[in-house]
This record gives C-alpha cells, structure tokens and sequence, in this order.
C-alpha cells in the first residue's frame, strides 16, 4: 500500500489550490481596478471581515453576526437526514433493480420519468405537503439525492461480471453472502460515484428548499441577503457551502474508504 | 485438517479407478432470436475416472465451454444427465471448481484472501486455514506476493491464483476453460509445468478444455476432439506417451501433426 502514498508528493497537492489561488487572484483584480463596483462584487477584505463576524462574533454585534453554527447545524442536518434517506431507498433499489428484471421493469419507467422533472417543480407541491420547515427541505434533498445514487448503484450492479458470480457460486457461495461478498463490492466503485453526486445534489437542494421563508440554514441566510442587499453575506454564504461541500465530499470518501475493503482498494 | 496428499503416478492412474464424472447423452440447445433453436451439443457422452486428465479440444465455437458450464452447474443441459460419484450434479459447488480463461479474481481482495475465500464457513480454526492458505500459496509460488491486489499482479499469476483458490477446496473434479489462453507462450509453458506438478502432488481429476493441440498432447492422458457445430464427439484419442512429454520429442511431435490434421479434416 505504501507505493500509493508515495504517488501523492507536495507538488500535486499543491496542485488542488491552484485554481482557488487563480480566481481569488482575479477577484482581487477586478476590485482593485474597479473594474466591478462593490455594490456587485464586494472586495475580498470586506468579505473577509464580514465572514469573520459571521463566524466568530458575537450574537447581536452586528447583522448576522456569530449565526454561522445555528445556521451549520440547521443546514447539515437537514443534508444528512435528506441524504441519508436517499441512501436507505436509492441502494437497495438501485442494486435490486440492476440485478432482477422484473424490478428494473417495475421500476424504471416511474423512476426515469420522475428524473425528468426539475426539483424546483417540486417545491411548490412539498410546500402544500409538509408546510415551511425542515420537513420541505429533506423531502427535497432526498427526492433530488435518490436519482444519481440509485442510477449508479443499478449501472454498477448491473455490470458486474457473471464469471464472478459463477466464481462465487463454484466457491459455494449462496445468494445472500454473494450479495455481501461479491456483488455489492465488485458495484462499490460506481456506488460511490453516485454517493458523491448525490452528496454534491444535496447541498444544491438544501438552498432551494431553504428558500422557502425557514429561520435558519445556509439558504436562509443567502436568500434573506439578498433581500437586504447584503452582497458580502451572499459571498461568504457562497463561499461556506463550497468548502462544507468540499469536506463533506472529503469525509464521505474516507468514511467509504474507512469501512470498506472494497472502496479501499478500488483497481 | 490433514491434506490428502496421495501420489499416484500415470501408470498406476489404471483404468480400474473409480469413475468420478459420468456425462449421458448431454445436449443443449439455445433459444436464438425469433428463428427458433440452435443446437449447440448433441449427444455428448464420456466418463471421467478418478484422477484422470482429460483435453477437450476442438475448433472455436464447437461449444467445449458450452460443455463445461454445464459440468460445472452454471447452465442445465437440455437433454441428458451429468452425474458425479454417481449423484446427479445440480447446482455449482466446490465439488466441481472451474478456472476460468479470464481473470475472475476479486478485485478488492488480496492474493492471499483471494485464495481464503471458499473456505470461510468451513469448519476449521482460522490457524489451520492460515496454515492451508500458506500452504497452497507456496504450491503456486506465490508465498512473496500473498499481500499484493490482483491488479498489481500479472497474468499468469492471476492464474495461479485462481488455481489455488479452487484447489484449496479439494474438488472432486477440476475444469478448466481455455486457462491459459491469454498469456504469452513463455508464462503458458510455465503454467502448464505447474499445472503437471500440481497435478501428479494433489492427484486432481481434471477436465481442460483447450482449442491449443499442443497444449492437449502434452497435458492429457484422454484427448476428446470435438466436431464443429453442433458439438459432439468425434474421436477419443488416449495419449500414450510417457511422461514427463517433451516437446522436442519425435512421438510428442508426431501426435500434434495426426491430432491437427484430424481437426482440419473436419
């Protein structure tokens, strides 16, 4: 295991942030010319300031200051449970459809149909639904989570080769370990691919449910912004999700990794 | 668990040792796309006795891994009976392990829990499976690369660790689809010296399925030429040559040419 580690030297790490570096270079430019007011695009100094208000201060300074946990944790647990729910249907569906006939034909019609309606066409109905709140919101993240992970859990189920199978079966594997043992790790890499985009949709959907007038939540506070004219806050508002997003990528990742053979050592 | 190391070298292999796979009249035929049937085996009957090395050969598409996926339990036959020590042959099992032409090892286990597989749930210490897997890894020589992936492996070790996951479990009969197809001469050569090796160590029956004749003459005791579609046994050929066979042998040479000029006659 330890050539693999060798592969990932500092200046591929390095490497990840040079896109980031390009564009906060470029922000900077832009600012500092006055190529773009700040009424449009606020300087990268006061986005600063107001992200460590928004972060660190204390409640009441100023607007929005020190509402960044009630705002993380309102956000990411609407995620997780939404995702979570999205993982509990999307898997097993997505396997069993991949694998049985007679489920891929029950199921793929509805399911590919329901894929070609836009989440925001759903907002209206989940509304009327579950009312404003965290119940609007999961139901939207885990309705737009359950496609990309239940299509790549049925491709990868699908694809997995029938030698391996039959390997399984000489080897006296019945069906039930063979799902365990053979079929789900020989899908896994294709599971995680849906994982993630499911994980990245999520948080695309958080905001749109959160748009819906709740108290808290990252959404919240954008949408609220942009109704003061806060462009900073938006900014910042931008800016936190693309790197909780980022982690929570990261930590799928190594959670997979962590508790499983399969995604440990993908070929 | 004590392995059952018996030596037996081809002239005590006699034709008085048990019959271990009786194949009666076996033919399959497969559904094709609106125009009805085709038949893919007709009527293939052959026994296999114990410890015997039968080469089934013949032209591509005559339905030799047909035959073997139905040996081995993967497909029923259409008509006919496959009966091993006498009992019909259902569903796949260790009783009857195959090693297959491609790499069908799992990819997310190592060599050596590759070849530890098939023995989870068998009644037996986890030191005594360590100890079978060392075992069977040194047999294939494979003992310095137990902790490598399949992807970091080659080829022919690919293969002979899709040897040793099945011999592990002692089958009663061995069958082997075209294994060594795929590798280049040189690994293929040595995969056939270990295969004789292991062979007349462990005393294996195996049933080996190849369209290489010089692979079949130097391997087999039986050779099983089949025709073209649909397949069926056109002439059983018993290779009397002493072994170990070399191939700069005059006799090994002279049967490869009859062999060949059989298959082309047909």
């Amino acid at each position: 295991m330890i050539r693999r580690i060798v592969v990932m030297t500092q200046p591929h790490r390095l490497l990840n942030w040079l896109l980031p570096g390009i564009f906060l270079l470029a922000w900077l430019v832009v600012c500092e010319t006055g190529l773009a007011p700040p009424y449009l695009l606020p300087h990268p100094k006061d986005v600063l300031a107001t992200a460590s208000s928004y972060l660190f201060g204390d409640a009441g300074q100023a607007a929005y200051a020190g509402r960044f946990f009630e705002d993380l944790t309102a956000s990411a647990t609407r995620v997780l449970l939404g995702f979570g729910l999205a993982v509990i249907a999307g898997i097993p569906l997505g396997v069993l459809s991949g694998r049985l006939a007679l489920v891929n034909r029950l199921l793929s019609t509805t399911i590919n149909a329901l894929r070609a309606v836009p989440g925001i066409s759903w907002l209206p109905l989940a509304m009327v639904w579950f009312g404003i709140g965290i119940k609007t919101t999961v139901f939207l993240v885990a309705l737009a989570a359950f496609f990309p992970i239940y299509l790549n859990a049925e491709d990868g189920a699908r694809q997995v080769s029938p030698t391996l199978l039959q390997a399984g079966a000489m080897m006296g594997v019945r069906r039930l370990r063979g799902t365990f043992a053979i079929l789900l790790p020989a899908a896994m890499p294709s599971i995680i691919t849906g994982l993630r985009l499911g994980m990245g949709i999520s948080w695309a959907y958080l905001v749109l449910g959160e748009l819906t007038g709740v108290p808290n939540g990252l959404g919240a506070l954008i949408m609220d912004a942009r109704m003061l004219g806060r462009i900073d806050i938006i900014v910042v508002g931008i800016i936190l999700i693309a790197l909780i997003g980022r982690l929570c990528d990261v930590g799928l990742h190594y959670a997979l990794r962590l508790s499983f053979k399969s995604a440990r050592r993908i070929p | 668990m004590k392995p059952r190391l018996q030596i037996i070298s081809a002239e005590h292999r006699s034709a008085a040792s048990p019959v271990v796979l009786d194949v009666e009249k076996v033919s399959k035929r497969f559904a094709t796309n609106g125009s009805g049937n085709i038949t893919v085996l007709q009527n293939i009957s052959f026994t296999v006795r114990r410890g015997e090395f039968i080469c089934i050969v013949g032209r591509s598409g005559c339905g030799k891994s047909t035959l073997l996926n139905i040996l081995a339990g993967f497909m029923p036959p259409s008509a006919g009976a496959v009966r091993l020590n006498g009992r019909p042959a259902g569903h796949p099992g260790p009783d009857r392990c195959v090693v297959f032409q491609e790499d069908a090892l799992f990819a997310w286990l190592t060599v050596k829990e590759n070849i530890a597989f098939g023995l989870k749930g068998h009644a037996m210490t986890r030191r005594e499976k360590e100890r079978e897997v060392d075992r069977f890894l040194s047999l294939v020589g494979l003992t310095d690369f137990a902790d490598y992936l399949p992807a970091e492996i080659s080829g022919g070790m690919k293969q002979r660790v899709s040897l040793a996951r099945v011999l592990i479990l002692r089958p009663e009969i061995l069958l082997m689809d075209e294994p060594f197809a795929a590798l280049d001469a040189q690994t293929r050569e040595e995969m056939q010296d270990l295969l004789l090796r292991l062979w007349s160590e462990l005393s294996h029956t195996i049933v080996f399925v190849t369209h290489d004749v010089g692979e079949a003459a130097l391997l087999a005791d039986r050779v099983l030429l089949f025709d073209r579609a649909p397949g069926r046994i056109k002439e059983e050929i018993r290779i009397a040559l002493p072994r170990p066979r070399q191939k700069e042998d005059d006799g090994y040479y002279a049967l490869c040419r009859s062999i060949t000029a059989k298959i082309k006659a047909l």
